[in-house]
């Protein structure tokens, strides 16, 4: 599972920030981006010695001044639930193309699907069970 | 090519640049070695008191931060006795 995804799925839910400096920012994640960019509202800040707070009503941190973000444990069974949903659905949509696409050409390098052209990479396996 | 794929679903250490060290189960990792940890723990070491666990959950490391990742024997890692260990803290990285 990529860091990323489980980033996204957490739009929405609250999360603890940790900078680099060691400031953190507690608050609810309303966006992201692929640098790790967020902005997050209703946010609690805390100085890196945790002995003063300040609250913000919105904050956007750069991704890297980041050290670690901590969220909630429900949402690793929620991303890998989403993403087991995701691949049964393209397995079937694609399942479909390549017994009709593929039919008598078994001897053909099998380079037009998966893009990559990597060795076992989607280019078999699926299609057959 | 060098990868952690290897590590996925196994329950490993970080170091980090601060000197924090975490255990938990490899969830995922990108490009950068971001990496998601589940049921992850921090443990402090000390001296003057054995070593202390502090759960944190489910963490996404920035992979700028991480210094080390190791896979831990969990046979052994459980057959040890935290609280006899004393040890110095990790120092943070200087530059």
């Amino acid at each position: 599972m990529l860091p990323l995804s489980l980033l996204n799925a957490a739009q929405n839910k609250p999360m603890l920030v940790e900078l680099k400096n060691g400031e953190t920012f507690n608050g609810h994640l309303v966006n992201c981006d692929n640098f790790m960019n967020i902005t997050l509202r209703e946010v609690y800040q805390t100085n890196s010695e945790g002995d003063r707070f300040w609250k913000l009503k919105e904050c956007y941190i750069r991704g890297s001044t980041i050290k670690y973000l901590r969220v909630p444990d429900t949402l690793l069974d929620a991303v890998k639930e989403e993403q087991n949903r995701a691949r049964d659905a393209g397995r079937g949509a694609r399942g479909a193309f390549v017994s009709g696409g593929n039919r008598g050409g078994r001897g053909a390098p099998s380079r037009a699907r998966g893009g990559r052209g990597g060795p076992m990479r989607g280019g078999r396996g699926r299609g057959r069970g | 090519m060098s990868s952690l794929q290897g590590y996925v679903d196994r329950r490993v250490i970080l170091v980090l640049q601060d000197g924090v060290v975490i255990v938990g189960v490899m969830a995922g990792f990108d490009q950068k070695s971001n990496v998601v940890l589940s049921d992850s723990k921090e443990r402090i070491y000390s001296m003057d008191a054995g070593v202390e666990e502090v759960p944190l959950g489910l963490y996404l490391v920035k992979g700028d931060m991480i210094v080390l990742i190791g896979e831990l024997d969990e046979a052994v890692d459980q057959a040890v006795d935290l609280s006899t260990i004393h040890a110095e803290p990790i120092p943070r990285i200087q530059y």
